[in-house]
């Protein structure tokens, strides 16, 4: 009976970390880039779940039945405005600071996240919004002879399977691809990769494209699962998925999915065996006992100190 | 040249936009005169301002009728809003403003327990009737503020109903307790947790999940480990929504009952649709929508389109009953006057007749338990 | 022009996509209600703001006031060139700041009093992100320790308002000093995430030990005294209240305007310590510190005890701006104490220029002044607020004011 509660609470872990990782990799990728934290990236993911209910509510009106086809109409154009959102913030908010300060897009980024929160209170009212029930049903294992199981929602499967398939595309497209050789040029020298050749700005541009495109799948699939959202919920997930890239080591892509899972499994498990309202305080623990003992997170490449 | 033009162009640019800011402050919608302001205090932006919109909706309305009908002795009423985005720290500018500033007579506010907590104190040293429509926690009445009034229920009044609900009418044995860590939440599963222990019962679990996450699933499993047979939630919608909807994916077949910070539709959309929501309890006042006296009321709102769900009715009855206070008192700005006059006369609202004890609390408490049903409605249970 | 048109209306067709969805198409239930007219205006307005910002921009007075404005790339510090003539003009603010309490009202005041206590707190959180180089995110933790020595020193050691200044102090310093330790070894952003975690930590504890802090019920704290006389209308502790010892009529604004004074005394105490700090051997090595790690460390000087010391310095100063907090509210609770606190304090000293303290005072006012003016907006306010960070980091991303270094003659020399 305690197996099953277990892994009942290892599933709860998983899926929680697969959202975090999925926000994670928005900050670890501008991090990466450009140095900066996006503080406004969790108000990246709030607005995608609102894009979600909007373009829901429209193709119910346009008649479209289909599940299969209105999940993939959905992803689609929320990522797409999303993403035109995260692009636009750089062009509006980040590019002008380019070449001052490192904290002054810091600010300005908080600053965005008070625009963007109540932007989206005023155009769309104070109140909780949610999306209609579109997938139902779960598997359920169950232990002989008893009435105890073990289930897996087929929404909790989507996002773990978004997930690994989201991190998998955006490793295979870093590591392949001339747009992820260029963007590990800009990483490592901006100027340098610049007179080679790099449109920098545009390489920047499409990390917060990308980063906001993987915040807005997490946005669709977290509405779809607990089918509710105000203008307030990018703030403390935002939070938790900045702390899951800085525990994998941030500016490294696996280091905020294992960051995310670490962060996921010890929130559920800690809540599900001691307290729920210490989980935060035990998750914090970890991450500053993890950053005492490898200060540069746990798949993060040691700084070198130049001399 | 160009460093002139540079300085001079900034200075006037600023001047520009500090003059403008001077102005926007200086100008008030109307000359002071024969008018009664009254503040309007509550969330207007931040986490529950939703709460806040209610407020504003219930006081607009009321403050056109007593106008439609001749004001407060003749004077126009006007009121002022205040936000303090439910953090103490603006709730103490706001009260401050509204006194000092503003000059309002009277405060209708706030809506947070911790910010009513925090402005009272100034309301009651410069002598104004201050009366909420929500804040339910006890401390609000119980520091001798003489006033300071409250148009709702108290926790314990609310823990008592649920806790008596929850034993003798469910049969509960293991009853799990649940709050979201804030001032109302905590206050609320801790009266209820109290009266639990004098029907000689002990909750098998208490834990405080975190506003603003939407993820309890190993909350969930916890309290199925648990094999709990009722679950007691002291918080508002925004967390028991995705609570209720994760025991009923969970399978997990004990009730769920809550307290008032879920009367509001937007319960039945924070738990993804009335499937969800249904069979969940809650303790409330008797509901205003159902009292007679304010058919006519309700229907004004309804043609406009707006549903007076949650704290829209009490935010109208309050400022009826801190109007009838200034009529009675033969005041409108002495406190004190209004406060002896509604310690000792019944005052007849939207939602009955009310009438405060010494304390400033109703005398009278209405509590009963509603049930979601499966459209998306709640039905009270005999 | 035709170009600029284009270009405006590109701009304007992106605004239009952008503000589409949310703004026209609003949510209502699980349906949507079409107001198509908010993102047409919104994308109307983008479009002629963006030409007569382009057209001004091309003519020749725009070219030279957009290369002043956006064109200053020139960092670094300067050298002050002593502060002789700067005297007067210290005195005539310190002299207006004193008799602000004569034409102002109490509402005025009490946000005068917050933000001074601003003041403090980017006073603090500047020795430790300004001079010393290290980002911290969760200062407000040292104000929370402050806030609640008082609270809970009152409650349990019965310590009054004066005894709490250098009790909260003393104890934000011993918890900088207790945090500080673990995150020498870390650098940059993730000493930045461990301070947040450090800051999320003490707020999360403060919540949930009720037995000892209150909980979400928070602690009633005692109003401030003078000498023991008290400023309510009846003297709640015993004794005699203020007004009646002096013989004078009762009004609620003796307590603001006297925490205004003890407080505006603190903060200009304050700032002489730090602006001499500055000059002296250790607020240089925070300064080479933050400059130069390795080159200090072969130089010498300890890391650890200057690392250390800046934090709880800072702490330190955190600390009595928590305490006069908890005076001027009457009551703590922990919402007051959420990271998005530690984040407007790092707005104010990253605004105010890193390292000045002029410039850090300077925003610390407009930070917290600009929201009471803007009550006015109404519900644009927060957005306000917000657009104005964007734009002020936008115009001036190295602060109000460019930090400056201590000037030191050298004897002998001219």
């Amino acid at each position: 009976m305690d197996l099953i509660i277990f892994v009942q609470q290892l599933i709860n872990g998983l899926v929680l970390g697969s959202i975090y990782g999925l926000i994670a990799v928005g900050y670890t990728m501008v991090y990466g880039i450009i140095g900066m934290i996006n503080f406004a990236h969790g108000e990246i993911y709030m607005i995608s779940a609102y894009l979600t209910a909007v373009f829901l509510a429209l193709l119910a009106t346009l008649g479209i039945q289909s599940v299969p086809l209105v999940l993939l109409l959905v992803l689609l154009l929320t990522t797409l405005f999303t993403a035109l959102y995260g692009w636009s913030i750089e062009r509006v908010a980040y590019r002008p600071l380019r070449s001052s300060t490192r904290l002054a897009p810091l600010i300005s980024a908080i600053g965005m996240t008070l625009v963007l929160q109540n932007y989206v209170r005023l155009g769309q009212g104070a109140k909780s919004q949610g999306v209609p029930p579109l997938i139902e049903g779960h598997f359920r294992l169950f232990l002989t002879g008893s009435d105890q199981f073990v289930q897996i929602t087929y929404i909790q499967c989507l996002i773990i399977v978004a997930a690994l398939l989201g991190m998998s595309l955006l490793t295979y497209l870093m590591q392949k691809t001339t747009l992820g050789r260029s963007c590990r040029a800009t990483q490592q020298d901006r100027i340098m990769a610049g007179l080679l050749g790099v449109n920098t700005d545009r390489i920047i541009s499409t990390v917060f494209v990308l980063g906001s495109a993987m915040a807005a799948i997490a946005g669709v699939l977290v509405s779809l699962n607990y089918g509710s959202f105000d203008f307030h919920i990018g703030f403390v997930t935002g939070i938790k998925a900045f702390t899951a890239a800085v525990l994998g080591g941030i500016g490294s892509l696996p280091g905020a999915m294992l960051g995310g899972l670490i962060l996921g499994l010890s929130e559920s498990f800690f809540s599900g065996f001691v307290n729920t309202d210490y989980k935060d305080v035990f998750a914090f623990s970890i991450l500053v006992l993890v950053l005492i003992f490898k200060p540069s997170g746990l798949l993060g490449v040691p700084e070198v100190e130049k001399v | 040249m160009v460093h002139f033009f540079r300085s001079s162009v900034q200075k006037a640019l600023f001047s520009v936009a500090i003059v403008a800011l001077l102005a926007l402050s200086g100008v008030s919608p109307l000359l002071a005169g024969e008018v009664v302001k009254i503040g309007v205090a509550g969330p207007f932006s931040g986490a529950v301002a939703a709460f806040g919109d209610q407020f504003w909706r219930g006081a607009e309305q009321a403050a056109m009728d007593l106008n439609a009908k001749g004001g407060i002795d003749g004077k126009k009423v006007v009121l002022v809003r205040g936000d303090d985005a439910c953090e103490p720290k603006q709730a103490l500018q706001v009260a401050n403003r509204l006194v000092d500033f503003e000059e309002v007579n009277a405060i209708m506010g706030h809506f947070c327990s911790a910010t009513t907590i925090t402005a009272s104190e100034i309301y009651a040293d410069a002598g104004l009737l201050m009366m909420t429509p929500a804040s339910t926690n006890p401390m609000v009445t119980e520091r001798g503020l003489p006033t300071i009034f409250r148009n709702t229920g108290r926790d314990d009044q609310q823990g008592v109903v649920a806790a008596n609900f929850v034993v003798e009418k469910l049969g509960a044995k293991q009853i799990a307790v649940i709050h979201d860590k804030s001032t109302y939440g905590q206050g609320i599963a801790d009266a209820f947790k109290a009266h639990l222990h004098t029907l000689g019962l002990t909750e098998i679990l208490y834990d405080g999940l975190t506003r603003g996450e939407k993820d309890f699933n190993a909350l969930v499993t916890k309290i199925k480990g648990h094999r709990a047979d009722a679950v007691y939630f002291g918080g508002i919608h925004s967390e028991a929504g995705p609570l209720a909807r994760q025991l009923k994916e969970q399978g997990v077949s004990a009730p769920l009952i809550s307290g008032d910070g879920i009367v509001s539709d937007e319960f039945v959309m924070s738990a993804g649709g009335p499937s969800y929501a249904q069979g969940v309890y809650m303790t409330f006042g008797a509901d205003p929508r159902k009292i007679p006296a304010g058919k006519e009321v309700i229907a004004r709102y309804r043609a406009k389109g707006i549903e007076p769900e949650g704290y829209t009715l009490y935010s109208y009855a309050t400022i009826q009953a801190i109007a009838a206070a200034m009529e009675g008192a033969g005041t409108t700005t002495d406190g004190e006057k209004m406060a002896e006059w509604l310690h000792t006369h019944p005052v007849q609202t939207i939602m009955g007749a009310k009438t405060w004890d010494a304390k400033g609390d109703l005398s009278v408490s209405d509590y009963v338990i509603y049930q979601w049903d499966d459209q998306g409605s709640y039905q009270e249970v005999e | 022009m035709k170009s600029a048109l284009k270009e405006s209306g590109m701009t304007a067709l992106i605004a239009f996509l952008l503000f589409g969805p949310l703004s026209g198409l609003v949510l209502s239930g699980y349906g949507i209600e079409v107001h198509g007219f908010r993102p047409l205006l919104m994308a109307g307005l983008v479009f002629v703001g963006h030409l007569c910002f382009t057209l001004f921009a091309r003519s020749s007075l725009g070219r030279e006031w957009s290369a002043s404005v956006f064109g200053r790339r020139d960092g670094g510090v300067t050298v002050a060139r002593g502060e002789r003539g700067h005297r007067l003009l210290i005195a005539g603010v310190m002299l207006l700041a004193f008799s602000l309490p004569l034409f102002l009202s109490k509402y005025w005041i009490s946000v005068a009093i917050l933000a001074l206590i601003y003041v403090l707190l980017a006073l603090g959180l500047n020795i430790v992100v300004g001079l010393a180089g290290m980002l911290d995110l969760g200062f407000v933790a040292f104000y929370a320790v402050g806030a609640y020595g008082y609270a809970l020193g009152f409650e349990y050691l019965g310590l009054g308002f004066w005894a709490a200044i250098p009790f909260g102090a003393l104890l934000a310093a011993l918890f900088g000093a207790v945090l500080g330790f673990p995150v020498l070894r870390m650098h940059g952003d993730y000493l930045a995430i461990v301070t947040l975690g450090f800051g999320e930590i003490i707020r999360l504890v403060l919540n949930n030990w009720g037995s000892f802090t209150g909980g979400p019920n928070g602690v009633r704290v005692p109003a401030a005294t003078f000498f023991g006389l008290e400023f309510s209308r009846r003297a709640k502790q015993g004794g005699e209240p203020f007004h009646q010892f002096f013989n004078i009529t009762y009004s609620s604004a003796h307590k603001t305007i006297f925490l205004y004074g003890v407080l505006l005394v603190v903060v200009l105490l304050i700032t002489f310590f730090v602006v001499r700090l500055r000059r002296m051997p250790l607020g240089r090595a925070w300064e080479a510190l933050r400059e130069d790690e390795i080159a200090c460390r072969s130089l010498g000087i300890n890391h650890v005890t200057t690392k250390l010391s800046a934090f709880s310095m800072g702490a330190m100063v955190g600390g009595v701006g928590g305490v006069f907090f908890a005076a001027s509210q009457g009551f703590v609770n922990p919402s007051s104490f959420t990271f998005f606190e530690s984040a407007l304090i790092l707005a104010v000293v990253v605004l105010g220029g890193m390292g000045s303290t002029v410039g850090v005072i300077v925003a610390a006012i407009v930070l917290t002044v600009l929201p009471e003016i803007l009550r006015d907006l109404a519900s644009y306010r927060v957005l306000a607020f917000g657009l104005a960070m964007v734009l002020m980091m936008i115009w001036r991303p190295r602060g109000l004011i460019r930090p400056q270094r201590p000037f030191f003659p050298i004897k002998g020399s001219s």
